[in-house]
């Protein structure tokens, strides 16, 4: 594919402006604010459209940045190529309201359909991440106090393991980190919240056992005084014991008394006489008034009986209602265990866990695809990064090598040195090398490189090594400069 | 002879009913229960059987106490009851030493044995849990003693843990009619004959589904049973259909309106599944709303098109990484996985 031409309506800083390009190597130089940022911002955005952020990403996209201010409606270009033998228009609007795109085949005038993908199969399958992971290049960007060497190293690795670095591995498997931390987070919240459930039932228990042994300890009082009872009313029984004594002691007497007068009054031979009488009658007397004890005796003997039984009973009373709260409380207290034990995970918990152990997977797959794909990317980019690094050093290097672990080292024939003791230039060297490997590897069309300030750093020799294989490509080549060294040095050759 | 079945009433359990019901649901388990006893007094049904799991643990006196007294109150009907895994007769058991009332029969023998109803020339033969599993399949060699006309088996259990029986040898055990208890789903296992009452109020959020009891009559002509809705409560599980248009908001006002018509009353489950736009976070918080709804769990997959994402970065690490999941089936952990590192690679572009 080479550009022809491209025609500017408005777009950023350029208006109504028309560029026409060649095959080969060629280059746009002009000062800072020349608009070269522009001019490569137009023609990425012909090839693949101008995508509106949405939301906050809205206010700092290209969208937003190269939009005319004074005349939106004009926001618009046109770009002419050739790509396999055959001329091309194609036509954007890119303004809010009139967004449009056509694509005409100049030759014969057939109409192609851009939405249907006819531009992309030109394109040979290239995306705008890809294009600009390839075939447009700017300068290598170190992050702010990362060493550019590490940079590079961190890129090409990247670049390999993600098989053209339209992906950044690290921060793929970092975000995957940081929501398993999330997941992990909100699933330690949950089981926690099962865990105060638990606490909960653990603390009922506690508490019925502890009205357990209360009860109990009052069952075992009560028991034992019942057992030792009759204690303090013995004495009173022993009292009423005396009456009764007292009583059978008086009737016998009685009796004895009654015979021996009837006996004595016999024997004498008198009758019936006054004293007789009298003598008789005082063991009766005495008699009647042991039954009298007696009575007495027994009836107290009876009521204290009757006493002790009914607090007796009062007490078993009381023993057989501590047995039955005993019992309630020991099954409530089973019951709570038995809910103890049967407290299950959640299903969110165990939905949680399930994520957690996804996103495990995601990034022990992730790794695996990455060796993988660094694997059949290194054998192939890598020697081919190096024969370009070889041929733009003269030789000097003639070879470069990519690990993740130890960084980028170089090859000079005799020693490997790595990337962070060479310099600037040539560190920016081995970036331009692995990303024209990339370039040819990963795009099916040639698509026109276009370099974009690349060569600050190099020196004149250096540069026109560079130069020379560029020329030697067979592609389109368009290098924006605000030094004129490249123009001169093209000029010479 | 006319009769109710009822079965795994679980007294005394506290299901999770949802954040507008889970406080009164123990109640309402009980207020549930006693509808059923009025029905009976109603129709002057003459028995109420009660095949196993009445309470939901063991019993405590007062509990005991309560339910004697409703069953007291029935002035025709008659009540066999069996003990079930769940309320089985343990040691110290209430059942084993409870006064219940002179129309109560417990069947609470370790062994086959029957209330005998002459006056309706039916007999009913249970036996009761003494602990909380059995693996034997005792049902499997059982059958009537030919006590009286019609004959009656009051049933508990089913699955492995809980005597295991084989539908066909109860079909011919020569039993009128089986009463099952255990399985909170109702289910009709042969008709007029052996049927699972299922739970009569449902007590677990897996309990899906109309619950309720059955009613039946046996004559002369043979066995009528009915089975009647009458639990004041579902559990409805759905799910609800996700496209890359929706968004949180508009998902809930989809499960509001499905809620609406399903009734308010009822308790939720809902699983969103689809293709959910990539830019989407959804927030199942947010769609409860105020509704009764237990969970609703995003099983959503941000929409990708794998096979073409496949086919078009087959050299990459993305086409590399979809590649290692080939054949994984979608709700799957690998499928998640597939989800969540495709997403990762896509927002890592730079």
């Amino acid at each position: 594919m080479v550009i022809t031409e491209l025609y500017i309506r408005n777009f950023g800083k350029l208006s109504e402006r028309h560029f026409y390009l060649r095959d080969g190597v060629q280059v746009i130089s002009g000062e800072n604010e020349y608009g070269k940022t522009t001019l490569h911002a137009f023609i990425r955005a012909m090839l693949f459209g101008l995508e509106r952020g949405r939301g906050r990403a809205a206010a700092k996209d290209d969208f937003s940045r190269y939009e005319p201010w004074d005349d939106p409606g004009s926001y618009a270009g046109v770009m002419r190529f050739t790509c396999g033998g055959r001329s091309f228009r194609l036509e954007r609007n890119f303004a809010r309201q009139t967004k449009q795109v056509s694509l005409v085949c100049e030759d014969d005038g057939e109409e192609l359909s851009v939405e249907h993908g006819d531009l992309q199969m030109l394109l040979g399958g290239m995306t705008a991440e890809l294009f600009d992971n390839t075939v447009s290049v700017g300068q290598l960007k170190a992050a702010p106090g990362q060493e550019l060497s590490d940079a590079l190293a961190n890129y090409a690795a990247n670049y390999y393991e993600t098989g053209g670095g339209e992906y950044d591995l690290s921060k793929a498997l970092k975000s995957l980190d940081e929501k398993k931390r999330a997941v992990r987070r909100e699933l330690r919240d949950e089981e926690a919240a099962g865990e105060t459930e638990r606490k909960k039932l653990l603390q009922k228990s506690r508490y019925l056992e502890e009205d357990i042994r209360r009860l109990d300890a009052q069952y075992k009082e009560i028991e034992k005084t019942l057992r030792e009872l009759p204690g303090p009313e013995r004495t009173d029984v022993h009292g009423k014991n005396r009456f009764i004594i007292g009583g059978i002691a008086a009737i016998c007497a009685g009796v004895l008394l009654l015979l021996w007068s009837l006996w004595s009054g016999h024997e004498s031979g008198r009758g019936l006489s006054a004293v007789s009488v009298l003598t008789a009658l005082v063991p009766v007397l005495a008699a009647v008034a042991g039954v009298f004890l007696l009575a007495a005796g027994y009836a107290g003997k009876f009521r204290s009986h009757r006493n002790r039984s009914e607090a007796d009973e009062q007490r078993r009373w009381e023993l057989e209602r501590i047995r039955s709260e005993l019992r309630e409380k020991e099954i409530r207290r089973e019951n709570i265990r038995e809910q103890y034990e049967e407290a299950e995970k959640s299903d969110s918990q165990i939905r949680l866990e399930e994520q957690c152990r996804a996103l495990e997977l995601a990034v022990e797959e992730l790794q695996k695809a990455a060796q993988v794909t660094a694997g059949s990317m290194e054998r192939s980019m890598s020697r081919r990064a190096s024969e370009i690094f070889s041929a733009i050093t003269d030789g000097k290097y003639r070879s470069l090598e990519t690990d993740r672990q130890r960084g980028i080292t170089v090859w000079d024939g005799e020693r490997k040195i790595p990337a962070g003791r060479l310099s600037r230039g040539t560190v920016e060297q081995i970036y331009f090398c692995i990303r024209m490997a990339a370039a040819e590897i990963l795009t099916e069309e040639p698509l026109p490189l276009i370099l974009d300030d690349v060569f600050a750093f190099y020196d004149d020799k250096r540069l026109e090594s560079v130069l020379k294989w560029l020329s030697g490509q067979g592609k389109q080549v368009i290098i924006f400069t605000c030094h004129s060294r490249e123009k001169e040095l093209l000029r010479n050759m | 002879m006319r009769f109710i079945h009822i079965a795994d009433v679980h007294l005394g359990a506290q299901p999770d009913a949802g954040p507008l019901y889970s406080r009164q649901r123990p109640r309402e388990l009980w207020e549930t229960f006693e509808h059923v006893l009025h029905i009976c007094e109603e129709e002057q049904t003459d028995l109420l059987l009660i095949a196993g799991d009445l309470f939901h643990r063991q019993p405590l006196v007062r509990e005991l106490k309560e339910v004697d007294y409703l069953f007291s109150e029935l002035t025709h009907t008659k009540v066999v009851l069996i003990a079930g895994n769940h309320d089985y007769i343990s040691a110290n058991s209430n059942y084993r030493t409870f006064q219940w009332s002179p129309n109560v029969f417990p069947l609470f023998g370790e062994k086959l044995q029957y209330a005998d109803f002459p006056e309706l020339r039916t007999a009913v033969y249970g036996m009761s849990y003494h602990s909380r599993e059995i693996p034997r399949p005792l049902y499997d060699a059982v059958r009537p003693a030919g006590a009286e006309q019609y004959e009656i088996l009051l049933a508990h259990g089913g699955d492995e843990k809980h005597i295991p029986f084989d539908r066909r040898r109860l079909e011919q055990s020569g039993f009128d009619y089986i009463a099952l208890g255990h399985i909170h789903k109702p289910q009709i296992f042969r008709k007029d004959q052996i049927i699972y009452a299922g739970a009569l109020e449902p007590v677990d959020k897996n309990d899906t589904g109309k619950h309720g009891y059955v009613k039946g009559g046996i004559t002369e002509e043979g066995v009528r049973a009915q089975w009647v809705p009458c639990a004041c409560r579902e559990y409805i599980h759905f799910e609800s259909a996700v496209g890359v248009e929706d968004t949180t908001g508009s998902v809930k006002k989809q499960i509001e309106k499905k809620i609406n018509e399903y009734g308010n009353e009822n308790i939720y489950k809902i699983v969103l599944v689809g293709k959910r736009n990539r830019d989407v976070l959804l927030d199942p918080e947010r769609m409860k709303g105020e509704k009764n709804i237990l969970e609703i769990i995003d099983r959503t997959s941000p929409a990708y098109d794998f096979e073409r994402l496949y086919e078009e970065n087959e050299d990459t690490i993305l086409g590399r990484y979809i590649g290692r999941f080939r054949g994984c089936r979608e709700g799957s952990v690998e499928y998640q996985a597939l989800c969540e590192g495709v997403e990762a690679l896509l927002g890592s572009r730079q």
